[in-house]
């Protein structure tokens, strides 16, 4: 009984590696920033079958595929930014949020229309099936913890980029205070989009690893969105570690509350969120 | 004495039009067939949820993408009240925007908690909340939703020529109800103030507690109405189910592509917006998914060259509003005032008072 | 840096030339066709009352106003109509009004993007702790948490660091108390005399004219006195000041 608990909360850890995956570019967008970007779910989703294809027409291995989405993802991350979103930049939070929610419709309609509305997988080799058997009934998926640890590699990587080196330092800056920013004569324009880009590459990560391990479609791009959201809450706005804590409440409420039945996964990760958020409203880990 | 502009007699004659669409709306049973009266229907509700995200994103600042919550619960509780507890439509109708609402106090009190950029996606989840738990609800058909009991349809007329035009007699009422009274509310000091505070960020520190009043009462405001047009739409619908009755898509993407494209922040605007709407889904429905993107794409492009919308187009020329929000006398134009190329986002008053 | 500070590198030694510059913020009008000049080794003050249209000029010297009529000239190099990166890499650094600084950042992460964006050149960080020693003690300190005068000393050094050839400084003495402001005035002429021509935007007009070359006097964003302190008198400044 114990470790079949154990287990069930260990799963909810690793698929919360997922989500925290998911919410960590919307943290940037976030904390950089300072606006949720409504697409963002949709973006990760287009970039799913987009390696989709890259496998599906070419025959790639997903992982040649995902890292060849990865300039790509960059490169349209920076575009994105600076030709769309930096024009509505500052002017106010509804056109930002109606530039992004217009986009994300786009986007879903553009799949659908490309794709149809079939439910899709990246077929992963049988790497999604391997697992590893610790005993006593706790056995955790290869893939999963591949995630998992690729999540933690990640927040650990973006802390250091932001934190350690002189892009980090020049995006902190922007994000401090824009129009001082350019007064000293720091291209703001550019680097927001460089952090878009940055986003944009983690966005690319978890569509690989979402693409193999779950089922998607192209209207799953909401769903992301609102787990991501309520990560990146959670964790309090703009903490990246917070959000990789965050995630993982997520997935283990989901997968306590699939435990009672199975119909109640979603619910029970969503009613969790409004719970805590009512009682900590600024986060488990504000950032001061 | 100035002399009044070449273009002064576009107020009456747009006035003089929306004049005439109210009695045409007015004559609709009599002139119109069943099936162009349900369409007229669609276009009352879809109206008064335009009508109401639009005092909340363009007056009150409160950017929600979850305001088909209430027209869902709406939706759900007409149903209840109906079919369950045994009111007449009527009643079970005003009751369904009652409980819309009860609930919007304590979705208040979550995404009121949530910063600007946030609440929007704060807004979504608490939608998303409630659209599930409406698929527990077991009496209600869980996830896949109930038809209406016969009795309960056959209540409002025996002949579908009968009991089209009683819904469509009650949407009316409920639209008419709904643009008379958040008109009055908009020119009301509550209104004007919010006006004001969106044209003009100076000053804004010093109304803060009114402005957190008046945010507030728009958001309790928008609810009743968006339950009474859930209620509607379910009659028309004849069922419940979550994933239609919370519908995002018909209930707040066509409603805010409907806004931006009409001209947020402005009275006309939603209806313009929903006019044209109707107009072209004629003859993009057809077109599939691409009718999406091409919504998608006007209204981003709406935000980017023009955020006031089809009516701030049509502002250039027109020299006053249709609809008077503000007290303020038509503004006169400057010279350059409306084509000043630096100033045509947001936050720039509409209407210029001389000064 | 080749030649002495003294000796100019173009033709008459005129380092800025700014020629009938107008300023526009939408329908308002800040500035009205401005005349300046600034030399190598030179310290410019502008005096001017609230409003004068001070900050206007700086800010357009450095591409950060909307709308300007006129030229800017920068050794003979129209900066009009670059963007600001492209200025302050040119050569051009302003120490904003209300400083502006990065308060999550560092005092070194600060000074390190005014080193970032600027121009290759003398000015190292040494340089400027040996100037600011107290920043040196700080420099892993968050900027937020220093006191008004360490953050102006922050503000100078990181347009110090750019190494400009035209430093522009926007009331540097705001709200700081007389001895740091002495301190920091202190500094003002040494960088001079590496040659940078600096122009001092003030309010207190025995301050300004203490440390200058020469001054103009902006009135409503016409210039209505320039020329050199020691050739005119208080009153006469005053008269214009106040525009009576
Ligand atoms: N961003 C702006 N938008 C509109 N008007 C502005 C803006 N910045 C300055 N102004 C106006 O331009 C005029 C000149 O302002 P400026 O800041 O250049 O004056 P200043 O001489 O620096 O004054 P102070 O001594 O108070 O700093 C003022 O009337 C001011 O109100
Ligand atoms: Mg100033």
């Amino acid at each position: 009984m114990f470790f079949s608990w154990a287990n069930q909360i260990l799963q909810g850890v690793l698929v919360g590696g997922l989500y925290a995956m998911f919410a960590m570019g919307l943290s940037l967008s976030v904390g950089i920033m300072r606006f949720v970007n409504i697409a963002h779910g949709d973006l990760i989703v287009l970039v799913s079958f987009l390696i989709l294809s890259l496998t599906q027409a070419f025959g790639l291995d997903p992982i040649l595929a995902v890292l060849i989405t990865l300039p790509l993802a960059f490169l349209g991350g920076y575009l994105l930014q600076r030709y769309l979103l930096q024009r509505v930049i500052g002017e106010g939070v509804l056109p930002i949020i109606l530039v992004t929610f217009g986009l994300s419709i786009i986007i879903q309609n553009g799949l659908l229309g490309t794709y149809g509305a079939d439910t899709r997988k990246v077929a992963g080799g049988g790497i999604e099936t391997a697992t590893l058997m610790l005993g006593k009934g706790i056995n955790v998926g290869v893939l999963p913890l591949a995630i998992f640890v690729t999540a933690m590699v990640m927040v650990a990587g973006l802390d250091l980029l932001l934190y350690r080196t002189r892009m980090g330092a020049r995006i902190r800056a922007v994000s401090d205070d824009v129009s001082s920013a350019n007064l000293v004569g720091l291209p703001s324009a550019h680097i927001y989009a460089i952090a878009m880009g940055i986003v944009g590459v983690t966005v690319a990560i978890s569509a690989g690893f979402m693409s193999v391990w779950t089922n998607f479609d192209p209207t799953s791009g909401p769903s992301r969105l609102i787990t991501a959201f309520e990560a990146v809450v959670l964790g309090g706005l703009g903490s990246l570690w917070g959000t990789l804590i965050g995630g993982i409440v997520l997935g283990v409420a989901q997968t306590l509350g699939a435990q009672f039945d199975a119909a109640w996964q979603v619910l029970a990760g969503h009613i969790v969120f409004l719970i805590i958020f009512m009682l900590r409203p600024q986060g488990l880990f504000p950032r001061n | 004495m100035p002399k009044a502009p070449f273009n002064a007699w576009l107020v009456p004659a747009g006035r003089l039009l929306l004049l005439l669409g109210l009695c045409f709306l007015i004559a609709g049973p009599w002139v119109c067939s069943i099936p162009q009266l349900q369409l007229l229907t669609q276009f009352l509700s879809l109206l008064v949820i335009a009508i109401m995200w639009n005092l909340l994103a363009g007056y009150a600042d409160i950017v929600s993408v979850g305001q088909h919550a209430f027209v869902g619960i709406g939706a759900y509780a007409f149903f209840g009240f109906a079919v369950f507890a045994g009111f007449s439509p009527y009643l079970a109708l005003l009751a369904g925007g009652a409980t819309a609402l009860v609930f919007a106090v304590p979705v208040m009190l979550i995404i009121f908690r949530l910063r600007a950029a946030y609440l929007a996606v704060g807004s979504w989840v608490v939608a998303e909340t409630l659209m599930l738990g409406a698929g527990k609800l077991t009496a209600f058909g869980g996830g896949s939703g109930v038809s209406m009991p016969v009795s309960v349809v056959r209540s409002l007329g025996v002949q579908p020529a009968l009991r089209y035009s009683h819904i469509y007699w009650l949407a009316l009422a409920v639209a008419a109800v709904a643009l008379a009274t958040t008109w009055l509310l908009m020119r009301s000091r509550i209104g004007l103030g919010l006006t004001a505070m969106r044209d003009n960020e100076e000053g804004a520190g010093s109304v803060g507690v009114n402005l957190i009043r008046s945010r507030i009462l728009c958001f309790l405001w928008t609810a009743p109405f968006l339950g009474l047009a859930g209620g509607i739409i379910t009659l028309q619908k004849l069922r419940v189910a979550p994933p239609a009755s919370f519908s995002i898509t018909d209930w707040t993407v066509y409603v805010i592509f409907i806004v931006v494209i009409g001209g947020i922040g402005s009275f006309e605007g939603p209806i313009i917006g929903t006019v044209v709407f109707f107009l072209i889904r004629q003859y993009l429905a057809e077109i599939g998914v691409w009718h999406f993107i091409i919504l998608g794409m006007l209204s981003i492009g709406v935000i980017m060259v023009e955020p006031r919308g089809l009516w701030g187009i049509l502002r250039r020329v027109v020299p006053g509003d249709l609809i008077p929000v503000s007290h303020r006398p038509p503004a006169r134009p400057l010279a350059g005032s409306d084509s000043a190329p630096s100033g045509t986002h947001l936050k720039e008053p509409h209407s210029t008072p001389a000064g | 840096m080749a030649g002495r500070p003294a000796v100019a590198p173009t033709g008459n030694g005129t380092l800025l030339a700014v020629e009938k510059l107008s300023v526009f913020y939408g329908q308002f009008r800040a500035l009205f066709g401005v005349d300046l000049e600034v030399r190598a080794g030179e310290i410019v003050s502008i005096i001017g009352a609230n409003g004068a249209g001070k900050s206007s000029l700086l800010k357009a010297i450095v591409g950060q106003v909307g709308r300007t009529e006129g030229r800017i000239l920068l050794e003979g190099a129209d900066l009009t109509a670059l963007p600001t990166a492209e200025i302050v890499g040119g050569g051009v650094a302003l120490v904003p009004e209300g400083r502006r600084l990065f308060p999550s950042l560092t005092v070194e992460e600060n000074l390190h993007i005014g080193w970032e964006v600027g121009r290759q050149g003398e000015i190292g960080f040494d340089e400027v702790y040996r100037y600011f020693p107290i920043l040196k003690e700080r420099r892993r300190q968050k900027t937020r948490e220093l006191s008004g005068g360490q953050q102006q000393m922050v503000a100078v050094g990181r347009a110090l660091l750019a190494n400009p050839r035209l430093l522009l400084c926007d009331e540097i003495s705001l709200g700081l108390a007389p001895v740091v402001i002495n301190e920091l005035y202190e500094i003002i002429p040494a960088i001079r005399d590496r040659g940078i021509g600096i122009v001092v935007v003030e309010q207190d007009i025995t301050r300004s004219l203490a440390v200058a070359d020469r001054f103009y006097c902006l009135l409503e964003g016409r210039v209505n006195l320039t020329g050199r302190p020691q050739d005119t008198t208080r009153e006469i400044v005053a008269q214009h000041y106040f525009g009576v």
